[in-house]
């Protein structure tokens, strides 16, 4: 329980060094779009900014991404089995990649992430003892796989930007997991409360 | 202000009501900041029982102030329609169903039985200060019943008395209410235009009117995210007080707010994006404000997740840390819509 615990921690650290990085490059890009007059630009050169500035966030989202490949199946497995799982995605990751560019690996491990996610998403549904969540309750363990169930389908959506009315779907869709997940998780002794009527209090509700 | 919009308009009236509530606001704000000042260096709580009273009257004045200024935007909606002469209308339609035929969200055609009318939300130009500062003003009651520091009351009560000063000094909406929107719509109401002017005053006017001023998401977008500003500004202070001592009640409370600031911020900030497509189409991706918004939303994910791990020796400083880089990435966030060009500018 120690090592999953330090486990979990890492990957914390990890993803808080990624949003970090993520965090520099939006402050960069303000800078440069004052300083280049981005506003006053044809939108063909504004489109042009856009791209230049996906490719520069392109590998911390990708980063992202990988962590959030390597987060998911925490919550189904022991750590022996997770560290086997991240490296069988990662190897399947980088051959697509390879073979098909990098859209379609990212693609893949969204996809398998939304897959994993799913199943714990049901899971914490039925009420599943044997997922490893670093806190107690149902409501908080549901709300919890919700809002990365909101998260994976949000990136996922970007894919789907030209489809407007599938993207658009996706999009609220992504919002009513993400609401749904914050109020279960942030607010769950409310929550049990309204759906038991009884007043419980807990010393904490958190994820 | 023109003559026409003061005769339609009880600006007046409402500078004047406005002014008296100001006025009150700010001699509250100044008492209890004396009074925050003296518990802020007395190691025993001082005058506790009188700044409760204050503070709830602040309180009072705010939501008061709050009512008036719905007052003011229902008389805008009932005074101010854009009404068109009759031999402009089907020139009009038809300008408005070749718009809409080359645009993925069309404007409603114009209806002479029911011209189009503001429904402007209670959160644009000054008032959004107001707004922000009133939710704050509620957080902070709300907080200092529950905490009995009166360090931490105190400083609670420093951040009120310094948004007041900031709302009567620089940002009063009451003084010169909605001098932007005003400004636009003035020229509409001068006497004796030509028909040609009058149909470029209503193309100039009536797409703002659909995609800003009256659009569903404004009601939704801004006031959530002033909401999350009001907890951050909490957040902030329990972190200032995290890194001075270990005080697991202060650190409760400023996750209590986190949770809220967070929700609040999140849907906030999710429910623009539809919107963004709606109003700017597909150009507006690395706007300045998206950037520092996002920038702000990972800051804030950061101090959430490391918060899980704040009891930790090394965690407990760190957090804290995260929670007052928060706070600044607000108001980095906030004025980037003045310093930086872009489609949320205020300049």
């Amino acid at each position: 329980m120690k090592l999953k615990s330090s486990y979990d921690f890492y990957l914390i650290l990890a993803t808080t060094v990624v949003l970090f990085a993520i965090s520099l490059i939006s402050i960069y890009g303000m800078f440069y779009f004052k300083f280049a007059q981005i506003h006053q630009m044809d939108p063909s050169l504004k489109i042009m900014y856009m791209n230049r500035m996906n490719e520069v966030v392109a590998p911390f989202i990708i980063c992202l991404i990988l962590l959030l490949g390597i987060c998911v199946p925490k919550r189904l497995l022991p750590t022996v089995w997770l560290n086997r799982i991240t490296l069988i995605l990662l190897a399947c990751v980088v051959p697509i990649g390879f073979l098909y560019g990098v859209k379609a690996g990212l693609f893949f491990m969204l996809a398998a992430s939304l897959a994993l996610q799913t199943i714990v998403f049901l899971m914490a549904l039925a009420g599943s003892k044997s997922l490893y969540f670093h806190k107690k309750g149902y409501w908080v363990r549901l709300g919890s796989s919700l809002i990365h169930l909101g998260l994976i389908i949000f990136i996922l959506d970007l894919f789907f930007y030209a489809n407007k009315t599938l993207h658009l779907v996706l999009f609220w869709v992504t919002t009513g997991a993400s609401i749904l997940g914050m109020v279960f998780c942030f607010y769950a002794e409310s929550v049990v409360n309204l759906v038991t009527g009884r007043k419980t209090v807990s010393d904490e509700n958190i994820t | 202000m023109h003559r026409e919009l003061q005769n339609m308009l009880p600006i007046t009236i409402f500078s004047q009501g406005g002014n008296i509530v100001m006025t009150i606001l700010l001699i509250s704000v100044i008492l209890i900041a004396l009074s925050a000042l003296l518990n802020l260096y007395s190691p025993r709580p001082l005058y506790q029982q009188a700044s409760t009273t204050i503070l709830v009257t602040i309180n009072f004045l705010f939501i008061a102030g709050f009512l008036w200024i719905c007052w003011f935007h229902w008389q805008i909606y009932l005074k101010m329609p854009l009404e068109l002469p009759e031999n402009l209308i089907a020139w009009i339609n038809r300008q408005l169903e070749v718009i809409n035929r080359s645009s993925d969200y069309g404007m409603e055609l114009y209806n002479a039985a029911s011209p189009p009318r503001y429904k402007i939300p209670f959160w644009i130009e000054n008032e959004k200060y107001y707004f922000w500062f009133m939710c704050y003003g509620i957080m902070a009651l709300l907080v200092h019943f529950r905490l009995q520091s009166h360090r931490f009351r105190a400083m609670l009560h420093l951040f009120l008395a310094l948004q007041v000063a900031i709302l009567y000094f620089w940002v009063d909406p009451f003084s010169s209410p909605l001098p932007q929107f005003l400004g636009e719509i003035a020229p509409w109401y001068t006497p004796g235009q030509s028909m040609a002017a009058k149909a470029a005053g209503f193309m100039r006017l009536y797409p703002k009117m659909v995609f800003y001023y009256n659009a569903e998401y404004m009601w939704f977008h801004p006031p959530l995210l002033f909401i999350s500003y009001g907890a951050i500004t909490i957040i902030f202070i329990t972190s200032v007080f995290m890194l001075l001592k270990r005080d697991l009640l202060i650190e409760k409370i400023g996750y209590v707010y986190a949770k809220l600031g967070f929700f609040m911020l999140t849907l906030g900030m999710l429910l623009g994006y539809p919107w963004a497509l709606k109003a700017w189409g597909p150009n507006w991706w690395w706007d300045p404000k998206i950037c520092s918004s996002l920038m702000m939303w990972a800051v804030f994910s950061t101090y959430l997740h490391t918060r899980l791990y704040a009891n930790k020796k090394s965690m407990w400083k760190f957090t804290a840390l995260l929670g007052i880089i928060c706070f600044l990435a607000m108001i980095f966030t906030f004025l980037t819509s003045f310093y930086f060009p872009g489609e949320h500018t205020f300049q």
